[in-house]
């Protein structure tokens, strides 16, 4: 069967580049998979899983948000921020969501601020509750 | 005549300064290998991003890719961000970009309402304060510690002071790493950014190996659009700063070798003259003594 070459990269380095069966997204509007022969597909993604299936075994990055670019072979996934689920350091992104969270609560919704705190607050969150999918 | 003290002494300083130049090469070395890795690594995402562009380009041919930050208007306020490091010997590093800026301050400021700087490095910094310039903001640490998290809060300020019409033109000056003993100044146009659009016939059209169809977005076209637009001017920044800061330690590695070497030359020269002054002591001494003996007789 066909397969899918997956490419995972943030703006510092690639993170991962490989043959896959299928892939799950998570973009904007909610987990979407990705097999061969997919139509051309260009999603942004939010904070969230992103699983690499390959045979029995799967590979779970946590992303936070950027764009995955599906054509019918390759999934292109060109994200902010992205780390195997595995090396989640639980305690400094429970830290960076209590300090958002704290400044947050200081902010006028109308402040220039508050989107930039709540998408760390929904970034962090979305990254602890991947930690626990590994 | 320096006395043989004198000369010892100089050669003593001269070998103490091609220390220094030399263990200041050897850390240059090392943290030009790791600036070198870090445009290597950063080369995929900025290629991919490239790639997305022209695609969603090519799919979607005859509708606009519109953007508040490609469109262009008459320019009355400018801003230059100026690139440099925080520490000199460097060789030319820091006084051609400083140079380049001059230049296009001399040579733009009349026309103009405004010209605002604003600088990442030290050295970029004082010069232009110490001359009078107001620096409208400087990013202190940037040029120490280039991260991409850091680059992309200096073109998002920058991007929402386009967008508001405060400057109506970015530029950005910084070197552009060519090899580790070749750096090249360059002033480029950051905002409202260039090259989005790719221009209709420029460069060979992909090869038609599939119908190209449009993609289908999440959620649409204009929501992917305002996050790619603003994205790419983040990765110009960033790609400039990974180039200022390889091409400051190639800078100062070469600078630094030279350095050495001259100071190898120095030694050379004063031992030289370190001997000869010592063998005419000697030979003054022998005469003395010989025109002595030779009195006596």
């Amino acid at each position: 069967m066909a397969k899918l070459t997956v490419e995972i990269v943030t703006p510092e380095r690639r993170i991962l580049s490989v043959q896959a069966d299928e892939v799950v997204v998570p973009g904007a509007e909610g987990l979407f998979g990705v097999r061969p022969r997919h139509t051309a597909y260009l999603a942004l993604m939010q904070p969230g899983p992103l699983t690499v299936r390959e045979g029995g075994s799967s590979q779970v990055f946590f992303v936070a948000g950027g764009f995955a670019e599906v054509s019918s072979d390759k999934v292109l996934v060109l994200a902010d921020q992205a780390e195997p689920v595995g090396t989640i350091d639980v305690a400094a992104a429970e830290a960076r969501l209590v300090e958002a969270q704290k400044r947050l609560a200081a902010l006028a919704e109308a402040d220039a601020r508050y989107e930039v705190e709540m998408a760390t607050v929904r970034r962090e969150s979305a990254r602890i509750a991947a930690s626990g999918r590994r | 005549m320096a006395s043989l003290r004198d000369i010892r002494k100089r050669i003593k300083s001269v070998k103490n300064t091609r220390q220094i130049t030399k263990a200041m090469k050897m850390v240059s070395a090392a943290r030009l290998r790791k600036a070198q890795e870090a445009i290597i690594a950063a080369r995929p995402y900025a290629q991919m991003l490239d790639d997305m562009v022209a695609d969603l380009a090519a799919r979607s041919a005859g509708e606009e890719l519109s953007h508040p930050l490609v469109a262009a208007r008459p320019v009355r306020r400018v801003e230059v961000l100026v690139l440099t490091s925080d520490r000199g010997l460097a060789g030319g590093f820091n006084s051609n970009v400083i140079r380049r800026t001059s230049r296009f301050l001399y040579e733009n400021r009349p026309q103009l309402e405004r010209v605002e700087l604003s600088t990442v490095g030290r050295k970029g910094h004082d010069f232009f304060r110490n001359r009078g310039f107001t620096i409208r903001k400087d990013h202190p640490g940037l040029a120490q510690r280039p991260t991409y998290r850091a680059a992309a809060d200096v073109a998002e300020a920058l991007s929402a002071r386009f967008l508001n019409g405060e400057v109506d033109q970015v530029f950005v000056v910084y070197n552009e790493f060519v090899s580790a003993i070749s750096q090249q100044v360059k002033l480029t146009q950051l905002l409202p950014l260039q090259g989005f659009v790719p221009q209709a016939g420029a460069g060979a059209p992909a090869p038609a190996v599939e119908v190209l169809v449009d993609f289908k977005y999440e959620p649409n076209r204009q929501a992917v659009l305002d996050r790619l637009v603003p994205q790419a001017v983040a990765i110009k920044v960033y790609r400039a700063l990974l180039e200022s800061v390889a091409s400051e330690h190639g800078a100062r590695m070469s600078a630094m070798e030279n350095a050495t070497s001259n100071a190898t030359d120095l030694i050379g020269k004063y031992t030289l003259t370190y001997n000869r002054t010592r063998q005419a002591a000697i030979t003054k001494e022998l005469m003395e003594i010989v025109s002595g003996a030779e009195a006596l007789k």
